[in-house]
């Protein structure tokens, strides 16, 4: 038994507290999510005095929420599978394929990792609204498909594959494909794991370029509809916060599923490991 | 021709060459051995051979068939790794059945030569384990699997027992000799271990600084080096050299010269030359196999041979046979091999006779003066 002193103990307690800070709101939007507004703005209790599931039944048959979630699942999946891919092959390109410009290309590839998105967002309104795709789902994935971190991290991993793996596979008459798909993504599943649940939980996420291009309620993703709750039916608060519980319980699910994989994703895209 | 063909090789890397006009002839079933010190290309040759590295300029012909520029994969060759870079993902199956799944081989004829060369390396048991369950050997028996799975012309290996203990690379180094017997196919081996050339190859490629040195049988390279590199590369422990001068032309043979060595300059030696004789006073070098210099009692008392006293240093008791390591009084290392003679050495200095018949000599820049 080792002596426990009493800087462990002040850590302790500084971790419960910030702990509790951090989940408080969580609590107080499913608690809030389960009392009937009269309650919600009678009381401040820490627990619903009576349960009432009634702001769920509204969020689900009362508002497109359900429509929300189709448009969520499916443009995130679609990202997700489009920015793993090209991704990959990006990578495996940059990290096997003796081309000319490949340093100069892996350069733009870490200089484009530097420019915030936000920055980004007038110029590919513009585009997206001459290619006629605004509140289309092509309008929503097409600028979140380039993620160049991705393609960093994919390119680091292969990187650290060994040569003669490429070399033995090259004389079993692999061309460049087979090389990928049977050989170099079999062996990084782990992190292709990873990067796609973290590209699938930060395009579930994005607000700020969902909110621009979609104007019609029924392109809406789950993060821009959720703002439309409000708007629509006053400040009600129960209801607000069943809408949010359930926008944000897909990422929380995927997040407890794939705790390890998403820590060691975030670990990795931003440089602490690799 | 059948076999693989290569004609004035050359590889640079930017503008460094570093194989410089090679020309070898491999016949069809031979095994021949690429020895040679670290960076001297071997391993170079060999990819190139196999389509890894781009062939600077020259040709390089397999079966006939010019296959310089063509793709790794379509030349017909199956490389064996020092790493064995077996596929970590696959079974042992799977890795031996690879080549054949990409070719889009019917699933019974892979499943049968998997299975019949996995009974040849006796590997039948272990068909289901992926490579990490399997010992060194076990790999290295995969990965020769994995080549003969193939069918290839030409089976390349490049340094394949390096990542093996001692015992195992004994072990291994038979059955790869075994296999050559059984299969008969065309073998290029990279090593720079010369005792695994001389017990495996039928010829040897020796090479230094990406240039070829000598090519022969293993016998004919320790009988009959045609420079200073190969006969102290080929042999072990390593031949012993001694500089000289030679300081007059035979008196009685016209084809003679005499020697004097600077370790023992009050005497000189009688050599006979059947080529061009070095001119008086150019320096030579004397050369001599360990098991050639004689300690005891003279073999053969009628030999010419040098006198020499040598100081011992340490001696290397093996059983069978026994190294002494000598020096002589210009500090110049000596090693003496002594097989029938169990009896220690005790004194500090030696006697030791170099007979004529089994010295080599050299001209100042390494090249035997026959």
């Amino acid at each position: 038994m080792g002596r426990v002193s009493s800087g462990n103990i002040l850590l302790l307690v500084f971790t419960l507290i910030a702990a509790c800070a951090w989940a408080f709101p969580l609590y107080w939007a499913i608690v809030t999510s389960l009392k009937p507004e009269a309650e919600v703005v009678g009381s401040l209790s820490l627990w619903p005095q009576t349960v009432d599931l009634s702001s769920y039944i509204f969020a689900l048959f009362e508002t497109n929420l359900v429509r929300w979630y189709v448009n969520s699942i499916g443009t995130s999946v679609l990202i997700t599978a489009i920015v793993i891919v090209i991704s990959m092959m990006c990578g495996y390109a940059l990290s096997q394929i003796v081309f000319p410009g490949r340093r100069m290309l892996f350069l733009v590839v870490l200089a484009s990792f530097m420019v915030p998105s936000q920055a980004l967002v007038v110029s590919q309104f513009v585009l997206m609204h001459k290619f006629g795709m605004i509140n289309t789902w092509g309008g929503i994935i097409l600028p979140q498909v380039i993620i160049p971190v991705v393609v960093i991290v994919y390119k680091q991993f292969f990187d650290s594959v060994p040569r003669e793996l490429r070399e033995a596979a090259k004389l079993d008459g692999c061309g460049e494909f087979q090389i990928l798909f049977k050989l170099y993504l079999p062996l990084n599943w782990g992190i292709t794991t990873a990067l796609s649940i973290i590209t699938f939980i930060m395009a579930w996420n994005n607000f700020l370029w969902p909110f621009l291009v979609t104007t019609s309620e029924e392109m809406m993703t789950v993060t821009v509809g959720i703002t439309q709750v409000g708007d629509s039916f006053g400040v009600q608060y129960a209801r607000d916060m069943a809408v949010a519980v359930m926008a944000a319980m897909p990422v929380a699910v995927a997040y407890l599923i794939f705790q390890r994989r998403v820590t060691q994703a975030i670990m990795l895209s931003s440089g602490i490991k690799g | 021709m059948s076999g693989v063909t290569l004609r004035n090789i050359k590889k640079a890397f930017g503008t460094v060459e570093v194989i410089h006009d090679v020309n070898i002839s491999i016949s069809q079933g031979e095994f021949v051995v690429f020895v040679g010190p670290s960076g001297c290309g071997k391993s170079t040759l060999l990819r190139m051979i196999a389509g890894l590295e781009e062939t600077t300029s020259g040709v390089i012909e397999i079966d006939g068939t010019d296959v310089t520029c063509m793709e790794a994969a379509k030349r017909g060759v199956s490389m064996v790794f020092q790493s064995y870079a077996l596929y970590p993902h696959l079974s042992v199956f799977d890795n031996m059945a690879f080549s054949l799944q990409i070719a889009s081989r019917p699933k019974d004829e892979i499943k049968q030569k998997v299975e019949e060369v996995a009974r040849i390396l006796q590997l039948d048991q272990h068909l289901d384990r992926k490579p990490s369950q399997l010992s060194g050997g076990q790999r290295q028996r995969v990965a020769i699997g994995r080549a003969i799975v193939r069918q290839p012309k030409a089976f390349l290996f490049d340094e394949p027992l390096s990542n093996l203990d001692a015992e195992l690379r004994v072990q291994m180094r038979m059955e790869i000799a075994r296999l050559h017997n059984q299969i008969g196919a065309t073998m290029i081996y990279v090593t720079h271990d010369q005792v695994e050339a001389m017990t495996l190859a039928d010829k040897i490629v020796v090479l230094k600084s990406g240039t070829v040195q000598q090519i022969g049988s293993p016998l004919e390279l320790y009988d009959n080096p045609d420079n200073q590199f190969v006969a102290g590369f080929i042999g072990s422990p390593r031949m012993n050299f001694l500089e000289g001068k030679v300081v007059q032309g035979g008196n009685d043979a016209p084809d003679e010269v005499r020697i004097e060595l600077v370790e023992a300059p009050n005497s000189s030696v009688p050599v006979t030359l059947s080529g061009p004789k070095p001119v008086p006073e150019a320096t030579v070098i004397l050369g001599i196999r360990p098991e050639n210099i004689e300690t005891g009692n003279p073999v053969s008392a009628e030999d010419d041979a040098v006198e020499l006293s040598l100081k011992t240093e340490f001696t290397e008791e093996l059983g069978g046979v026994s190294y002494v390591h000598t020096l002589t009084e210009g500090g110049v290392r000596v090693t003496i091999e002594r097989r029938s003679d169990r009896n220690h050495i005790a004194q500090d200095h030696i006697s030791a006779r170099l007979p004529t018949r089994h010295l080599f000599l050299f001209d100042a820049n390494g090249m035997r003066l026959r």
